[in-house]
């Protein structure tokens, strides 16, 4: 079996139990281990995975909640596996259950974007791209078949799509044809190279000498996206051979964390100042300059505003009873951005 | 239920999974799919075929769901068998993209090994690109690079004390070295295939294997439908797709698989180093593929170390002109990170990429020059161990890109000893000395300044470190002997105070030193007293510089960071992750291992029409089709497997035969084509007797003594030489096998009825006791015989009464079996004159070695006939791997083995003809195997395990060639093992011990008398 077969799968479990138990650590676990165990049960099968579709599970067995804990306390009946095998097994649509009834149809698709970028020493953009994913959220009754353009598909510079998604519309015009699972999903997710700006600006310098070092970083908006950008946090790691740092900041707060981590968060830029954070480093005994350099992690998100610029074209839903309601939204944040000192 | 591991149930449970493979419901027919494993699981021998039929049916399923589950049951089952895919091709490969995501991943894998076995690799693919700028070299040293490319890697570790084992392994040393320095200089290409294929089995390809992707459809619709998955949102599946194209796609569309890979890296760390560790291979077999991605490859401070030395490497493989300048400005922000280990890779990076783009190499230098400077302020209080790393490395690189091309660097190297005084880390110390001893006479400058260097390194020896103590050593030793002139003297006083001071030293490492210098150089000192002389190199000093350069050269390179990643294993695979062959990991089958049966019959045939050209191409077939034997041979392949049932009396157990078959052999698997020949021989002749068709018959049989010679390209081609004893798999031979017809009645004895019978290797589907007869009934009169009936003298005993007693008995003995003596077979109503008639009985013989009397009625009369057994036939093929073999063999010792030695000559024969047609260069090994397993498995039904070569110096010495071949003795299932070791010269009668292990020793002395008798008997009696 191929590792990454493997690995797919474990990210699979996880992504599964969170999804049911709201998160994931041991003690979540410990407390709901025959939802764990039953949910494992399902889904791997003599060393071979078996049903990893959330929705088909989620109709195999119960989420956890209030009611079913109660009644199973009641009852002593402690499984919460349900007693008839889901339709979609033997449908043709293995990802959607088999026949749901919504009094108010409704679709939502997120624009969720994540923006990957990397300054060097220079102040130079090395790296600067998008990762985005189409999340769709649909309550729709019966078979809906759904299709998805978008007015700018050529700005994609590579594509993956959930198993719904039919390739050939695609591949002739670019267009995503699909009948929805039900509820929350990952549709695509793409991604844009070669941006040429990010939205804001971070500008680190260091100076040292004789066993200290200077510190100011400023931060400014560069291109205003339209919307607001906010909890705007810059983090970075302290080179080990400082001693002792000292930081303060014109805008929000700093924090030296144990392990060497400081962040500083800055929330929104206020109109009339750039924030920036100034200090001095102590550096170890002997050493006169400081010869590696932090690296800074720069996040932020922005609600609204998809900075790929791709946007959607139409929603087209056929197969349905009633008009249903369609909503669209759009949300950037920093993934990986990265700016050298 | 198939959960339950219980063999007591395990029948109730196949035959329920059985009826749940029909079931009108996808999802029960998919979990029978998922119960078949676990069936199989539990190894019970008896239900293999079972299993494998329903995962026939299963895979003809029409619901995509249930051919994931099914492909999954597949490759735990029988991932050889691809007959079953066979079948389905064009259908799973349509139904791909539907099936669920982890059944995809393993369809995938299923069907790439599937047209690899059936079509071979693919002309335009890079694959086949690697290999034919190979093609070249693989003629001369094919074997010889093989073992050491085994060698080679365990050789790394060996490095260290290479300076002993230098004289040794010289030998193998000069292939390393050549092989590495091709790996950097033409680029690993080269290098790579040639690896891949050392790995996934090493065979000698041809041209022949491998085929057109444009113009051939399933590879083509294998590629068509695995590039929709490059889209899917599991990264397992976009690895095996792209691992398909990879492989198989046409050079110009390999390009698709870099985005979607790329695309991947956005995924967990975990994967993300899996596909790091894929892509490794492929930017190295190809940089210009991910070359216009390099930023990809940049590195996030978020990233763990093991990714970002894979980065790391990835860029310096795939950086090209124009890109340099970006990556070295990436490479400088790296070597500011604050981890100073990924640091001291970066630059090592930066020497590699230097290596492979010499024009940068002045940049290199500079950037790592003034890197060392600053450095060495830094390393003043060198207590950060990272800190030394980064400027061991960094000198290093410098030292690895001075080696290049050393008179143009003069001045770096003349800076760098400059610098000796502040740098403190003895490793780079030592580095930069060994550069002073190894550079000496270089140039104008350095000459000049290296009596004061030597007086700085003696003046400062005591306080050295050992490392630097001893390169020190080594480099004075060096200078002086390149030295000329008057600095000679002073030289020569350094030498001596320093080895006078090292003499005295604490460590017993550098005191040894010395005194093994003042030896080897005794003759150099002693001339100190004998100022005037100018010293000629005495070829002692010759020998000892040469030595000294040896060692030291040696050790400096030991220590140079070479990747040590010279294995490679199939794309996706965990083992390309571990960088061994991790259990359960199986390379891709042989190219073209898989021929439909139409292909190979054309195929011989064409070879037997070219038997002389090396090279046979499918679609020289085309220009062949005139002949008749061939169309026949055609028309009878693709239906083959129908009509041989047909023929053979609708017994479908030939594949069984070979199912279980570990050896990865899927040949045997088509079933005996031999037989079948024959067959086809029989009917296909059967109309008249004239003359001509005579001759076409001779030329049809002569065409058929041909194969075995003709055949010798393919066996060649799938010749699999593996680590400690080469070990041959001869796929195809059952094809040649022709087993023996004897007469069971003479025309002069039956009034012109001939007949003859030869024993099949089929087994009896009746009852175990029973052997089965294949005879032939000839017309060789001119009248038309009628009612032709051939039963046991039992039911004739009115009429024979002389044999009445004997007859009795045997009834007896046949009641008492309650087994017939001969399954009736049905009556020749009619056989015309020059007809042929063919009948398979079934016969249970009393007595291995006694003749059976039987009962012949024709026209009305009857003859009585003595039907010979041949014991070689009372054993059926056991089908076992080489383990297996060993294990068996190990439980039946002493009394249970018998020995006999014979001579073998049929061989020369075959050498003999061989000679005679130049073109072709066989491999006398080859032929001997050949001869050996044709003549084995034509005189007895048996299964041969596996060939061992010896691997020896001496071409022509066939001692150590062992067979082996595995059966069971139909009547009570008791293994009978049978082991040929050959002694002897290739061109001689070679000496040839049998040995036989079984339990039944009555049984086993028999058949190896038996063995031993063919083998003696010359070939050249007509078969």
């Amino acid at each position: 079996m191929p590792p990454l077969m493997a690995i797919e799968f474990l990210c699979r479990v996880a992504d599964v139990l969170s999804d049911y138990l709201g998160g994931l650590n041991e003690d979540v676990i410990k407390d709901n281990f025959v939802i764990v165990y039953e949910l494992l049960d399902e889904m791997i099968d003599n060393g071979f995975p078996l049903t990893t579709e959330p929705n088909i599970l989620r109709e195999m067995i119960a989420q956890p909640n209030i009611v079913s804990k109660v009644l199973s306390v009641v009852t002593g009946n402690s499984s919460n596996v349900s007693e008839t095998l889901p339709g979609a097994t033997a449908s043709c649509v293995p990802w959607r259950t088999s026949d749901p009834k919504y009094a108010n149809n409704e679709v939502y698709v997120d624009l969720v974007e994540e923006m990957d970028a990397t300054i060097n020493r220079d102040g130079v953009l090395v790296k600067c791209e998008i990762y985005g994913e189409v999340q769709v959220n649909s309550h729709l009754s019966g078979l809906p078949d759904l299709t998805l353009s978008f007015a700018n598909p050529s700005i994609l510079d590579d594509v993956r799509f959930h198993p719904c998604v039919r390739f050939r519309p695609w591949e002739s015009h670019q267009i995503l044809s699909f009948v929805p699972p039900d509820g929350q999903f990952k549709l695509m997710s793409y991604r844009v190279k070669k941006l040429k700006s990010t939205p804001i600006y971070v500008k680190p310098q260091l100076t040292s000498d004789a066993g200290t070092c200077r510190v100011n970083v400023m931060v400014g908006i560069r291109i205003d996206p339209g919307k607001t950008i906010d909890s705007i946090t810059i983090q970075f790691k302290l080179p080990p051979c400082i001693l002792s740092a000292d930081l303060t900041s014109n805008h929000g707060t700093v924090n030296i964390l144990t392990n060497k981590t400081c962040s500083w968060s800055i929330g929104r830029i206020p109109k009339d100042k750039a924030p920036s954070m100034s200090g001095t480093f102590v550096l170890e005994t002997g050493l006169e300059r400081l010869h590696v350099f932090p690296t800074f992690q720069v996040s932020f998100r922005i609600m609204g505003v998809a900075l790929s610029g791709l946007q959607i074209d139409k929603l087209d839903l056929k197969n349905l009873p009633n008009r249903p309601y369609k909503g669209f939204r759009a949300l950037t944040r920093a993934g990986e951005f990265e700016v050298r000192s | 239920m198939a959960g339950i591991r219980l063999h007591v149930i395990s029948s109730l449970v196949l035959v329920a999974v059985g009826k749940c493979a029909r079931d009108p419901s996808v999802y029960v027919r998919k979990s029978a799919a998922n119960a078949l494993p676990k069936l199989y699981d539990l190894r019970l021998e008896e239900h293999t075929s079972a299993i494998e039929e329903i995962v026939g049916i299963l895979l003809n399923d029409q619901s995509p769901g249930v051919v994931g589950a099914a492909a999954a049951a597949f490759a735990s089952i029988c991932p050889s068998n691809f007959s079953l895919i066979e079948r389905n091709y064009r259908r799973l490969c349509e139904i791909l993209p539907d099936v669920e995501e982890w059944g995809q991943i393993i369809l995938i894998g299923i069907l790439l090994r599937f047209v690899i076995a059936r079509h071979g690799l693919v002309e335009e693919s890079i694959m086949f690109f690697l290999h034919s700028t190979k093609s070249g070299k693989s003629e001369k040293d094919g074997e010889a690079s093989k073992i050491s490319n085994k060698e080679d890697t365990g050789y790394g570790s060996k490095n260290d004390d290479f300076g002993l084992g230098a004289d040794v392994s010289g030998n193998i040393d000069l292939e390393f070295s050549n092989m590495v320095s091709r790996c950097y200089i033409e680029g690993p290409d080269e290098y790579l295939s040639r690896l891949s294929y050392a790995n996934t089995g090493p065979s000698e390809l041809n041209v022949a294997q491998f085929t057109s992707g444009k113009s051939n459809d399933d590879v083509k619709i294998l590629l068509q439908c695995t590039s929709p998955l490059l889209w899917s949102h599991n990264s397992a599946v976009v690895l095996a797709a792209a691992g398909v194209h990879w492989i198989m796609a046409p050079m110009e569309n390999v390009k698709k698989i870099v985005k979607p890979l790329l695309f991947l890296l956005r995924s967990s760390n975990a994967s993300k180093y899996v596909v790091l560790c894929n892509i490794q291979v492929f930017a190295k077999a190809m940089p210009s593929l991910f070359a216009p991605h390099f930023e990809d490859f940049f590195i996030c401070s978020s990233d763990s170390y093991q990714i970002k030395t894979l980065k790391l490497e990835i860029l310096s493989s795939i950086v090209t002109e124009s890109t340099i300048s970006f990556v070295f400005k990436e490479f400088q922000d790296y070597i500011r990170d604050p981890d100073r280990r990924f640091a001291a890779d970066t630059v090592a990076a930066i020497g590699l990429c230097s290596q492979r783009l010499p024009d940068t190499a002045t940049t290199c230098l500079e950037g790592l020059l003034a890197l060392t400077r600053q450095e060495f302020l830094s390393s003043d209080f060198g207590s950060v161990d990272g800190e030394a790393g980064v400027l061991i490395q960094a000198i290093m690189s410098i030292q690895s890109i001075i080696k290049q091309d050393p008179p143009s660097h003069e001045k770096v190297i003349i800076q760098l000893i400059r610098s000796l005084d502040s740098v403190k880390v003895p490793a780079a110390r030592a580095i930069i000395i060994w550069m002073v001893g190894e550079y000496s006479s270089l140039g104008e400058t350095i000459p000049r300044t290296l009596s004061t260097v030597l007086k700085y390194l003696a003046w400062h020896f005591t306080s050295e470190a050992l490392e630097t103590k001893l390169q020190i050593l080594n480099s004075i030793v060096k200078v002086l002997l390149c030295a000329e002139g008057q600095d000679i003297q002073s030289f020569k006083r350094v030498l001596n105070y320093v080895l006078e001071l090292a003499e005295c030293d604490l460590n017993y490492d550098v005191r040894d030193r010395a005194r093994f210098l003042r030896k080897i150089l005794s003759s150099n000192l002693d001339s100190q007293g004998l100022e005037e002389e100018t010293i000629i190199l005495s070829p002692n000093k010759d020998l000892a510089y040469v030595l000294s350069g040896h060692i030291f050269g040696a050790q400096t390179k030991s220590s140079s960071p070479e990747p040590i990643n010279y294995r490679f294993y199939l794309p996706g695979s965990l083992s390309q992750i571990v960088l061994h062959a991790a259990p359960g990991y199986e390379p891709l089958p042989k190219p073209c291992s898989l021929l439909r049966d139409d292909n190979l019959d054309q195929g011989t045939n064409g070879l037997e029409r070219a038997r002389n050209s090396d090279s046979f191409d499918t679609d020289e077939t085309d220009s062949l089709s005139g002949s008749l034997d061939e169309e026949g041979a055609s028309d009878y392949g693709s239906e083959h497997s129908i009509s041989g049932s047909n023929v053979s009396g609708g017994s479908n157990e030939t594949g069984s035969a070979s199912e279980g078959d570990d050896n990865t052999d899927p040949l045997i698997q088509i079933s005996d084509v031999g037989n079948a020949f024959e067959n086809q021989l029989g009917v296909s002749h059967s109309g008249s007797a004239d003359l001509g068709e005579l001759i076409s018959k001779r030329a049809l049989e002569s065409w058929l003594d041909d194969q075995p010679n003709s055949s010798n390209t393919s066996t060649s081609e799938q010749s699999q030489v593996r680590i400690s004893t080469a070990r041959i798999s001869i796929g195809d031979i059952r094809h040649q096998v022709k087993s023996k017809s004897y007469t069971l009645l003479d025309p002069a004895n039956g009034n012109g009825l001939k007949v003859d019978y030869s024993f099949s290797s089929e087994v009896s589907t009746i009852s175990p006791h029973l052997v089965s007869v294949e005879v032939f009934f000839k017309n060789c009169s001119s009248e038309t015989m009628s009612d032709i009936l051939l039963e046991d003298e039992e039911s004739n005993k009115d009429s024979n009464s002389a044999d009445q007693t004997l007859v009795a008995t045997d009834s007896s003995l046949t009641s008492h079996n309650n087994v017939p003596i001969l399954v009736p077979i049905e009556e020749i109503t009619y056989l015309e004159p020059g007809q042929t008639a063919k009948r398979i009985i079934q016969v249970r013989f009393h007595h291995h070695l006694l003749p059976l009397k039987l009962a012949l009625s024709y026209n009305g009369n009857n003859l009585p006939v003595k039907l010979r057994p041949d014991i070689g036939y009372f054993v059926k093929p056991l089908p076992m791997n080489i383990e297996a073999f060993t294990d068996k063999e190990s439980r039946l010792p002493g009394m249970f083995e018998y020995v006999r030695s014979c001579t073998f000559t049929d061989h020369i024969g075959e050498l003999n003809k061989d000679k005679g047609d130049n073109l072709v260069v066989k491999d006398n090994f080859l032929v001997i195997c050949q001869c050996l397993a044709l003549k084995m498995l034509g005189n007895a039904n048996l299964f041969l395990v596996s060939v061992d070569m010896p691997v020896s110096t001496n071409l022509d010495d066939a001692s150590g060639l062992r067979l082996r071949f595995s059966s069971e003795i139909l009547s009570n299932s008791i293994p009978c093992l049978i082991t040929i070791t050959v002694e002897g010269k290739c061109n001689d009668p070679l000496q040839v011990s049998v040995k036989v292990n079984c339990e039944e020793t009555v049984f086993g002395l028999n058949l190896l008398n038996r063995v031993v008798n063919f083998l003696a008997e010359s070939s050249l009696s007509p078969l």
